[in-house]
């Protein structure tokens, strides 16, 4: 067995080389960071005081990730969960993150706030704003930004389905971000699912936030409810590897904390992971995936 | 109404400026008439000025007696370039006489001789020293002075500027202000006048003449390429980098057009210069306008500041700071100075005062006292104008229970707060700056305050402070039971009987 599933990673590795994808470290590697994070899950619902491991396996940079969200006034939980994967790629060499906005958009969604970044691990001045006119120059921002090295991500939202940001052109910023290592995080807003060729995507959705110890009236941590869509990390990984819905708290320090979510639904009523899912799922995705994969 | 200006044709019909209209239409009754505007003939004549540029550095209007008309140019060690003193006058004067103007000029070692010659001896050249011959001559209103002087001088005589010359200064000074004293003075070289030149001072250019004038911007850039090479080569000769790089582009009909790009750090790489211009370029849109065509490109740099060379590889540390200085160049370039915006923490509890958003390429160190206090609780997002929030149910000096944002009903299940901001004690004075937010269509027609701030405003013109009513706010996280989270504000206290107005301020994660 063991010379054959080595070979298998050689061609594998081979075709991605073709492919122009980011070079991962084969199947084992990511399944293995798989299995770290479900561990992870067990023993941070076991011991909820206990040591907190990232739940998400180690993303490297140079990918593509769409991060939905079904309304524009949840911009606030998209935002903190593309900071969140952000905040991991910041590094002495890369030290800015870019954020790219129409002007439309500024009052409708809010800007990032500096003093609010801090708690997901991202500085003042680590932060840049980008506020674009249009969609062509929002897509020249974008790319711009990901051709910089010294750009750890660039979190690009824009509300609407704007036709510009198509497949070509996602398949564009993919391309760019895999030659120059940066990650992007298209923050974008809705049910609809056009076919991109993002790496990733996620959807977040709000949930009811924890307790706090004391305060039992007060909001808890920042919790995402998060269900990954897609997940194209390399070949032969994707369902049931990982896990697809999870439920994660923010902690400063710590970083994304995963939660028991069954022990949640089972517990008082509290809409968990089961109240995201009964959102209306979107059709288009599946196509989008084929497609995605077929290019 | 009065006649300002007439042409060759109403001068030959007999027209003279300060003619009543009335007899000016009895004379010629087909008279072809236009109202002046002052305006428009000073910002004309401004442009035109400029495009002098291109014969000497320093060009001023002179605007002693007209806001326009008076041109003075600065011509000290420039003379030779053009073939002499009197090769320069002819070919300045010519070139304006060929395009259709009437023209005058006169060179004199001292601005005030210039401009007495060249209203009432054009054409003269005087070396130095010899003003006082020169003017001797030249009636009194050479001196620059207004029309009630000029008139006390004729009632008493004096008519040419010679006769002033041993008339006793302290008596002249009594009778007709210091100022005669002085425009005598200016004119006899005496006292120095400055011309102040009306574009700033270049410390490093480059320039390009065209045979053929050129009209396409490709071919201005292509030019303008060339010349970042060479203005390249002369900075790095002297070891000097620069930060900002203007192109000035001189028109066929004596128009200059003027393109401006900073960098973040100095610079002279001719292909950064190059690209930032490019980017600049094509900004432009419907400013662009070559008219007849560009006979002479000049680039130029300002604010310099030594660069060494540096070397590249074996022991560089890549820290990526000038690769984010490059990025934002780029992106200023293109976007304009207010779209490329980083944060800066300013030392103020008022959340909108708390961050200051300032353009990337004008970056200043952060300010150590403006770290907040850890343990606040603050959204990620800030709307840039909080927007109102009607609340259904509340409890004095508590949370709202429900409330409607944007047509859409909150029931709150978790609230925390109230964290109370008012305003810095040495703020007391005023209140904190709030007052219903302004109409959503047009954020940017809100005039920035004269707060602070908003002073050093490289800000969104959308987050600038808004007007007192209260100076308290007190803030609270709200949860719903969507597990949407939210920071609301009421604004001043809790007062019974009077509906308190309720803002939404931010959105948590």
């Amino acid at each position: 067995m063991r010379p054959a599933s080595s070979a298998l990673d050689a061609l594998r590795a081979r075709i991605a080389e073709i492919e122009h994808r980011p070079a991962f470290g084969g199947r084992g590697a990511i399944a293995a960071a798989g299995a770290e994070a479900r561990n992870a899950a067990r023993l941070g619902s076991e011991s909820s005081e206990g040591r907190a491991a990232n739940p998400l396996p180690e993303l490297p940079g140079g990918l593509v990730h769409e991060i939905f969200t079904d309304q524009l006034r949840h911009g606030g939980l998209a935002l903190g969960f593309a900071l969140g994967l952000g905040g991991q790629q910041l590094m002495p060499q890369r030290p800015a993150l870019v954020h790219v906005q129409l002007v439309g958009d500024g009052q409708e969604l809010g800007l990032p706030y500096a003093p609010g970044l801090r708690r997901f691990g991202v500085e003042p001045r680590q932060m840049v704003l980008v506020r674009a006119h249009s969609m062509a120059e929002w897509l020249w921002a974008v790319e711009e930004a990901i051709a910089c090295r010294a750009v750890a991500g660039v979190l690009a939202e824009v509300s609407g389905a704007p036709k510009a940001l198509d497949f070509t052109a996602s398949r564009r910023l993919s391309l760019r971000a895999e030659a120059s290592g940066t990650s992007v995080y298209l923050i974008r807003y809705g049910t609809g699912r056009e076919s991109s060729a993002a790496r990733l995507r996620w959807h977040v959705e709000p949930v009811l936030s924890g307790e706090v110890h004391w305060d039992r009236s007060a909001p808890g941590l920042p919790r995402f409810s998060i269900h990954i869509e897609k997940q194209r990390l390399g070949a032969g990984i994707g369902a049931g590897a990982e896990p697809r819905q999870l439920l994660l708290d923010w902690r400063e320090n710590h970083g994304f904390t995963p939660l028991d979510s069954a022990r949640r639904l089972g517990g008082r009523a509290v809409p968990g992971p089961g109240h995201a899912a009964s959102s209306p799922r979107p059709h288009a995705a599946a196509l989008g995936d084929r497609l995605s994969q077929a290019s | 109404m009065r006649l300002a200006a007439v042409d060759r044709r109403a001068a030959e019909a007999g027209l003279m400026p300060g003619h009543a209209l009335a007899d000016a239409r009895a004379l010629v009754p087909d008279l072809e008439l236009r109202e002046i505007d002052h305006d428009w003939l000073a910002a004309s004549f401004a442009d035109f000025a400029d495009w002098h540029s291109n014969a000497s550095p320093i060009v001023a209007v002179v605007e002693d007696i007209h806001r326009y008309g008076d041109l003075g140019l600065d011509i000290f060690g420039v003379a030779h370039l053009f073939g002499g003193e009197q090769a320069m006058l002819e070919m300045l004067t010519g070139r304006l006489s060929r395009l259709g103007y009437a023209v005058k000029g006169a060179i004199a070692p001292s601005l005030g001789a210039a401009w007495a010659l060249a209203h009432f001896a054009p054409g003269t050249i005087v070396p130095n020293g010899g003003e006082a011959t020169a003017l001797a001559e030249l009636p009194v209103a050479g001196l620059r002075l207004d029309e009630g002087r000029l008139a006390q001088l004729e009632q008493l005589g004096l008519k040419q500027i010679g006769q002033l010359y041993h008339r006793d200064r302290k008596a002249l000074a009594a009778r007709f202000g210091a100022i005669l004293v002085t425009r005598l003075d200016q004119a006899l070289g005496r006292v120095t006048e400055k011309l102040t030149p009306r574009l700033p001072a270049f410390e490093a250019s480059a320039e390009r003449r065209f045979a053929e004038p050129i009209g396409y911007i490709d071919d201005v850039i292509m030019a303008m390429t060339d010349l970042a090479v060479e203005l390249g080569h002369t900075l790095g000769s002297e070891g000097l980098g620069a930060q900002a790089f203007h192109l000035l582009l001189y028109r066929v009909d004596h128009k200059l057009m003027r393109l401006s790009v900073n960098a973040a750090r100095a610079t002279r790489e001719p292909g950064h210069i190059a690209e930032l211009f490019r980017h600049r370029a094509e900004r432009l849109e419907g400013e662009y306008d070559p008219g007849f065509g560009i006979d002479m490109i000049r680039l130029t740099a300002s604010s310099l500041a030594p660069l060494d060379s540096r070397q590249l590889g074996a022991f560089a540390m890549a820290d990526g700071a000038e690769d984010l200085d490059r990025l934002f160049d780029r992106m200023t370039s293109r976007l304009g100075p207010q779209a490329v915006l980083r944060p800066r923490l300013v030392n103020s509890h008022v959340p909108e005062q708390a961050v200051l958003l300032e353009p990337a390429v004008a970056g200043r160190p952060a300010d150590p006292l403006a770290e907040l206090p850890h343990g606040l609780d603050r959204p990620v997002r800030l709307l840039p104008n909080p927007e109102p929030v009607e609340v259904i149910a509340e409890v004095p000096h508590g949370p709202p229970m429900r409330m409607v944002w944007r047509r859409i009903a909150y029931r709150v299940m978790k609230a925390a707060g109230p964290e109370r901001i008012e305003a810095e004690w040495w703020e007391s004075g005023r209140n904190l700056e709030l007052l219903l937010p302004p109409r959503l269509e047009a954020p940017s027609s809100e005039p920035a305050k004269p707060g602070r701030g908003s002073a050093e405003a490289p800000h969104i013109s959308a987050l600038a402070p808004f007007r007192p009513e209260a100076s308290v706010r007190d803030y609270f996280v709200v949860e719903d039971d969507g597990g949407r989270r939210f920071w609301v504000f009421r604004i001043g206290l809790y007062v019974e009987g009077v509906a308190p107005c309720w803002f939404l301020h931010g959105i948590f994660a």
